[in-house]
Parts: C-alpha cells; sequence; structure tokens
C-alpha cells in the first residue's frame, strides 16, 4: 500500500450510496483508529461519548458495569472533573459468560451512594458489548436498583457493536438522560432545544429568534445547574431538535410527555439557514425576522473572501458541522474544498451529489480506512478545518472547530469564518 | 464490595498489554472487538500511537457478525488488508466480545494462517484481567512462533523482554540500551522496542537475558529451555527523581507499589528503611520477600497503607487512600496512570 483511498466527488455520487466503495463502509474493512480521529474510536475519550453524555443529568453519578478495558480510559475525564461521579463494577472473565454479576449491580448502587458526599439525584448504569451479546434486560436492573436505594436509576448503553443499526448509541444514551423528565403542566412560552449535551453558543441568533416569537423560557440540558432545572424541562410546549440523533428522545418525549417536536438541522449555507427559519416560523406560527443577521452574515462571506482571496480548504470530520454540507458551504463562499476526510452515509449522501455538482474533483477520504496509514497530502492547500484534518497537516493554518459550546444558524457561520480568519491572520 | 472501584480507574487491561509487545514488530494486529477496546489501547494505553506508525486495527464487528460467529468475514478482512499493507505476521487480539461468544480462537489462527499465507498469533485475552497477562501470552507466543532456530552465542549481546510502555513508560529504547551498556554490555536489544521481528527472530544470539518485568518471564524461560540462554530479573530504568526521593529517607516503614520487578529495584536501592514491595499484577514467588503483597482491591489497599510512613507508588493511587497522613513519593506507572493528567 502506498497511497491512502480517495475518491471524487463526482464519482462517488455516479456511483449512488448503494455502489459505496468497500474503502468507505467501515462494514467492509478493519477499522483504523487513526490518531486524528480517536474520539471516534473511543466513546469515553473526547467530547460526549456514551459515557460523558449519560452525566448530562445535573448531580448524577455513573456506575459502569463492564470489564475493565471498558473503562479503562474514562480517566481521561477526571480531567474535565468528573473524577467524584464515576464508579465501577469491574466484571471477571466467569462474569461474563454467566451474567452472575446483574444480581450484584443493585448491591454496588448501594455501597456507591455511601461514597458520595452528597445524595446523587441519580444514578445512571452504564453497560457495554458484554450485555449487548447477553442480552441483558438492564430496565428490570435499575428498577431492582431504585427499589433498593431509592434513588431514580436509568440505564446507558454503550453498545458499541450497534453503532450503525437504526438507534446507536448515542440516540439511546439521549433517550436515557430525559427519560427521568415526568409529565407536568406545559407553559406556552416554553420551549426545549435538543441535539446536543453542551449548549449553544450564547450568541445564536435562534434565542433573539424564538423571543420575538413570544417564547420567553429555552430550556437546554447543556445550561441546567441543578436537578430541578432539569426537571423543568418538561414543562415545554415543544422541543426543537437540532441534531438526527435527539430525534428518538423526541419522539419518547412525544409519548410520554406530550411534547410535541419539530427537526431542524445545523446547516452552514446561508439560503439554507434562512429557509430553516421560515419554516419553523411556519411551524410555530410566527414571522421570523431574520433579515439583520442574514445580511451580516453575508457582508461577512463577502469581506473573508476580499481578505483571503479563493482559498482551497481541507475539510475533516471531527468538528461541529456535517463535512459534507460544510464543504459545500465553502465552495458556495467561494472557496475550495480539494480534499474531506469524512464517513459517508445516507443522511448526508444528498450533498455529496450537490457537492459533485459544484466542486466534481474534490476527494473525499475515510478516516477509518486502514489505508489511511499512508496517507500523505497530495494536493495544495491554504487552510484545514477540523481537529483531524489539523492533524494530517500540522503546517497549515487550521482551526479544530469542535468547541463545546456548539455553533448554530447564522452566528455558525459568523464563528467559523471569524476562527478561520484569525487562524490565517495569525499564520500569515 | 470487592470488584467495586469507588475511587479509581481501571488499571490497564490485557488486551492492551498484549497490543504494546506486537506493536513494533511489523505484523498486522487486529484487536478482536468493536471498536471501544481499539480506542482505549490507541488513545490511552500506547503512547507510541502518536510516535510510531503500527499495523494495529480494530475489527469493526456488530453485533450480528459476533452473535452469528461470522469469523469468516474477520478473516476475509484480514486477507484484504495483508493485500494492502506488507507485514511479516498476523497477530488477534481477544476482547470481551470474542470471550462472551467462546471464540476457537486455534480455529480462527488456522482460518487466518491459511487464507493469508502469513503465521498468525493468536491472544485469548478478555479484558478482565491485567495488562502484564496479555504481554506474558504475547511475549510467550511471539517466542514460539519465530524464536526457533539456534544462532551462535554472542559474547557480549543482551536480550531485554519487558520493555513496553506500560512497564517502564517509555517509548523508545535508548535510555534502557545506555543504561545497559554503561554496565558493560557491547549490544543490547530490547525486543519489540525499536527492534523488530528479525531481533526477536535471532534471539538465540544472546548471550543472557534480562527480564525487566514479570511478564516476560515465561518467554525467558522457554529460550533457556531452548537453546540455554540464562535470564535475570531487574530493571534498569529507575526514574531518578524517585531513586533520590527514596535513597534519601531514613527509617521507618515504607511501602513500594508497581509491576514486581520495578519496585524491587527500587528496594535494592535502599539501605535504611523496612521496605515491603506491593503490585496490582503479577508477583512471582521466586522474586518476592517477606511482607511483599499483591494488592487486590481498594479497600485493602487503603486499610495497607495505614501501616506504612511512606509510600512510594503512581500517584493516582492516593485516590484510594484518602486517610493516609505519611509520605506519599510518586513513582508513574502508565499501566495505572497510563494517558491521563493528574
Amino acid at each position: 500500500m502506498d497511497k491512502a483511498y480517495s475518491i471524487t466527488a463526482a464519482e462517488l455520487a455516479a456511483r449512488g450510496f448503494s455502489g459505496l466503495p468497500d474503502e468507505l463502509s467501515s462494514a467492509k474493512h478493519m477499522i483504523y483508529s487513526s490518531p486524528a480521529t480517536l474520539d471516534y474510536n473511543s466513546p469515553g475519550a473526547k467530547g460526549f461519548g456514551v459515557k460523558r453524555a449519560g452525566l448530562a443529568i445535573p448531580g448524577s453519578v455513573m456506575l459502569l458495569v463492564a470489564p475493565g478495558c471498558c473503562g479503562r480510559n474514562t480517566a481521561l475525564l477526571n480531567e474535565l472533573g468528573y473524577s467524584e461521579r464515576f464508579f465501577y463494577l469491574m466484571l471477571d472473565d466467569t462474569d461474563i459468560v454467566t451474567g452472575r454479576y446483574l444480581k450484584k449491580i443493585p448491591q454496588a448502587c448501594a455501597e456507591l451512594l455511601g461514597e458520595c458526599e452528597t445524595p446523587p439525584s441519580a444514578v445512571v448504569i452504564c453497560i457495554t458489548c458484554v450485555d449487548a451479546l447477553l442480552g441483558t434486560d438492564m430496565e428490570r436492573v435499575c428498577r431492582s436498583c431504585e427499589d433498593r436505594t431509592g434513588v431514580p436509576t436509568v440505564p446507558a448503553y454503550m453498545y458499541a457493536l450497534t453503532r450503525e443499526k437504526r438507534l446507536p448509541p448515542m440516540a439511546l444514551v439521549r433517550r436515557s438522560v430525559y427519560s427521568l423528565l415526568k409529565p407536568q403542566k406545559r407553559i406556552p412560552a416554553a420551549c426545549n432545544l435538543l441535539g446536543f449535551f453542551s449548549a449553544l453558543e450564547d450568541g445564536c441568533e435562534i434565542y433573539d429568534l424564538l423571543r420575538s416569537a413570544g417564547i420567553r423560557t429555552v430550556g437546554e440540558i447543556g445550561r441546567c445547574q441543578t436537578f430541578a432545572d432539569y426537571q423543568a424541562l418538561s414543562k415545554a410546549n415543544f422541543n426543537l431538535v437540532l441534531n438526527a440523533e435527539s430525534r428518538y428522545a423526541a419522539q419518547d418525549m412525544q409519548e410520554r410527555l406530550g411534547i410535541p417536536y419539530i427537526e431542524l438541522t445545523r446547516l452552514y449555507r446561508p439560503e439554507k439557514i434562512r429557509n430553516q427559519y421560515r419554516l419553523l416560523g411556519q411551524a410555530i406560527g410566527a414571522a421570523l425576522d431574520d433579515a439583520a443577521y442574514y445580511d451580516a452574515v453575508q457582508a461577512k462571506i463577502t469581506q473573508f473572501r476580499e481578505q483571503f482571496g479563493a482559498l482551497r480548504i481541507a475539510v475533516g470530520e471531527c468538528l461541529n458541522a456535517d463535512s459534507f454540507e460544510l464543504a459545500l458551504a465553502l465552495t458556495e463562499f467561494g472557496c475550495t474544498v480539494p480534499e474531506i476526510y469524512g464517513t459517508v452515509g445516507e443522511r448526508n449522501f444528498v450533498f455529496i451529489k450537490k457537492l459533485a455538482e459544484v466542486s466534481p474533483e474534490t476527494r473525499i477520504y475515510s478516516n477509518l480506512s486502514p489505508t489511511m496509514l499512508a496517507y500523505e497530502r497530495g494536493c495544495a492547500l491554504d487552510a484545514v478545518i477540523g481537529n483531524d484534518a489539523v492533524y494530517y497537516h500540522k503546517d497549515l493554518p487550521g482551526i479544530g472547530f469542535q468547541e463545546e459550546a456548539q455553533p448554530f444558524g447564522y452566528r455558525g457561520v459568523m464563528l467559523l469564518l471569524d476562527k478561520l480568519g484569525a487562524a490565517m491572520t495569525e499564520r500569515a | 464490595m470487592s470488584r467495586l472501584l469507588t475511587h479509581l480507574s481501571p488499571l490497564a487491561p490485557d488486551d492492551s498489554g498484549a497490543c504494546g509487545v506486537f506493536y513494533e514488530l511489523g505484523g498486522i494486529t487486529v484487536i478482536c472487538d468493536a471498536g471501544g477496546c481499539a480506542g482505549n489501547v490507541c488513545g490511552f494505553d500506547e503512547p507510541r500511537w502518536h510516535e510510531k506508525r503500527s499495523a494495529l486495527f480494530s475489527a469493526g464487528l456488530r453485533d450480528m457478525d459476533a452473535i452469528l460467529g461470522r469469523d469468516i468475514l474477520l478473516v476475509e478482512k484480514l486477507a484484504k488488508i495483508t493485500e494492502q499493507i506488507p507485514a511479516e505476521f498476523t497477530a488477534i487480539v481477544g476482547t470481551p466480545v470474542p470471550a462472551v461468544i467462546a471464540t476457537d480462537y486455534q480455529a480462527l489462527r488456522r482460518m487466518a494462517e491459511k487464507k493469508t499465507g502469513l503465521p498468525c498469533i493468536t491472544v485469548e485475552t478478555d479484558g478482565t484481567r491485567g495488562y502484564d497477562f496479555g504481554e506474558m501470552l504475547a511475549y510467550s507466543r511471539l517466542f514460539r512462533t519465530f524464536a526457533a532456530e539456534q544462532l551462535p552465542v554472542q559474547s557480549g549481546r543482551l536480550g531485554v523482554i519487558g520493555a513496553t510502555p506500560l512497564n517502564t513508560g517509555l517509548t523508545r529504547a535508548d535510555g534502557i540500551i545506555s543504561a545497559l551498556q554503561s554496565e558493560g554490555w557491547e549490544s543490547v536489544v530490547c525486543f519489540g522496542m525499536d527492534s523488530g521481528l528479525d531481533a526477536l527472530r535471532r534471539a538465540s544470539e544472546c548471550a543472557h537475558l534480562l527480564v525487566i518485568s514479570p511478564s516476560g518471564l515465561k518467554a525467558a524461560e522457554y529460550l533457556h529451555e531452548t537453546f540455554g540462554t540464562p535470564n535475570s530479573a531487574g530493571y534498569p530504568v529507575l526514574p531518578e527523581d524517585v531513586t533520590a526521593a527514596a535513597q534519601a529517607l531514613s527509617g521507618g516503614r515504607v511501602l513500594i507499589v508497581h509491576q514486581q520487578f520495578a519496585a524491587n529495584a527500587l528496594r535494592d536501592r535502599m539501605t535504611d528503611c523496612a521496605v515491603n514491595c506491593g503490585t496490582w499484577f503479577m508477583q512471582d514467588e521466586r522474586y518476592t520477600q517477606p511482607g511483599d503483597i499483591r494488592l487486590r482491591d481498594e479497600a485493602e489497599f487503603g486499610a495497607l497503607v495505614q501501616q506504612y510512613d511512606v509510600v512510594i507508588a503512581d500517584r493516582m493511587l492516593r485516590r484510594a487512600a484518602p486517610q493516609f497522613e505519611g509520605v506519599w513519593i510518586d513513582f508513574p506507572h502508565y499501566a495505572v496512570s497510563g494517558s491521563a493528567q493528574w
């Protein structure tokens, strides 16, 4: 092997999603844990994997019930202040073939509560591939724990084996973290933003737009400081789903709490953002006036283009965007995107088709392909976006664009161009 | 409850240990998992991942692969990758998934060898044991598979078994080599660290073997039985600051916690204290002294340290000893704290 596998957007679009080459399909090759993308294969290591996400419930603690190897890297989360919130029930080889440990979990919960300085609001029991294979009924185990301790107990399924299923672990954990909400009287002027475990960036225009439509309270789990704040989320009149992985949680809230939901998508093309806000306004029965934000972002794009010219930018996948939609947006801004390191799925194939029309020569790589061991830059680039792209091209100006405060809407575009401009200026 | 950790994070597991041994030997190593175990190895237990390239992959198993026992799919993926990446052998490292479904590793090995034409080493780790167990299996099977030829012995050549980041915290062998050359050895090879499969094949050239962790003992015994190569235990790369702090102690009871041979080496440098060595990992009776302890759980450790004036151990362990009021000297052990910052 002397070269990393890649395919142009035009070739890929012509093949269609059903003709995806094996090298872009993770089920058909070994998976390379590229140093650029370790957070993909390491659910507890970076960002919000299942373990950290499960602790989004304020005041909760987690009991990881698994062989030692599953919890090994959780120590990395200690650096983020989680050291007092993780507990482990270690399984031995007899446990994992007999399932005898299930009877020990309520006792383990009782013991860990004795170690907590303040009583936790909830215990999240995180289970792994072992229980996926054993078919454990963890809901039942959680009920036993709750009977024993009196503390609400919910499961979190860190089933790496089911990552490509209809309900992958990150969708299931979203349902888990909202599952402790109880029905209560809803407030017409309140809504929730679902999708991320941290809050949207403070300057996002969606807050102003919702306020202009009469929404006085916007709930987000990432802003809940206490369990009472969390419980107040069930007063919302509707949910806005900003990430499709929250759809299952939203459906569950609709069924249990009667809260309907509207789905939006994180986009970086101003026209599409504008269209999405228009549709949102129609759905909630209010005209959302986003003209000022739209004009400002168009001015920003013009100014960026004038200052830096038609940049050649590589786009990765470890960032707060869909790689292909972002590449499409950059192309519309007047930049070119010679390379994308991303994971092609049914959901984002629509962007690849569009990209094939406006930038057919863009080459698409898969970070997970073993051939990426041999990746070397094969084209001229001026800048990169995404932590993986930064890793591959350390000599170029670049931004990770993967901060915890989530970019969204026009504000996301502004932040992107501000950060990229700053990186370009600094390197110059 | 003995297997409940309320203060510590899990220690390095057996699959990480096996991968660390294979890492630099030029093979294709496949972790038989869904992706998470490979992430733990590459992202936490293997500091060389960001320094030295290695063909280390996840099998990317999915639930139906495991439930239906689709070993043939794994072998096909393996064969495909051997066409893309030149390799001298393949290795399959076990995790909890094959343990639950009782994968037949012997059959897997035979299928892989037949399909790829390369020697295949399987290691039936299951993620529940310590890293040293995985290292022991990997070293033992590597030497049995590849060190088969009796070569002329080179009188000044020393072979080192056990040089892995998990044992030493080191990612390069130069510190070990220079320390041993200063003791008079002309040529030193650290098997699996800054050396490849060829050096391992030529293990019988060594006049002596230094085993720096109990995980290397079984392989050393094989080489002794097969080629008559003598061996000894030792640890030539004690951190200078830890050694100085330990040697400055006078009187009192001291507990050293590390892998057995590192702890023993530090004890040997101390003269004025009553020292016991403890370890969370393998403890070979031939190298223990009265009062040495094999640690098994957090509560036991927390109670044990109360009997000592000084504890020399990785600072992560301090969390399990909240009542301890004596002196704590940090003696980092990568298999304990890994990449975490404390």
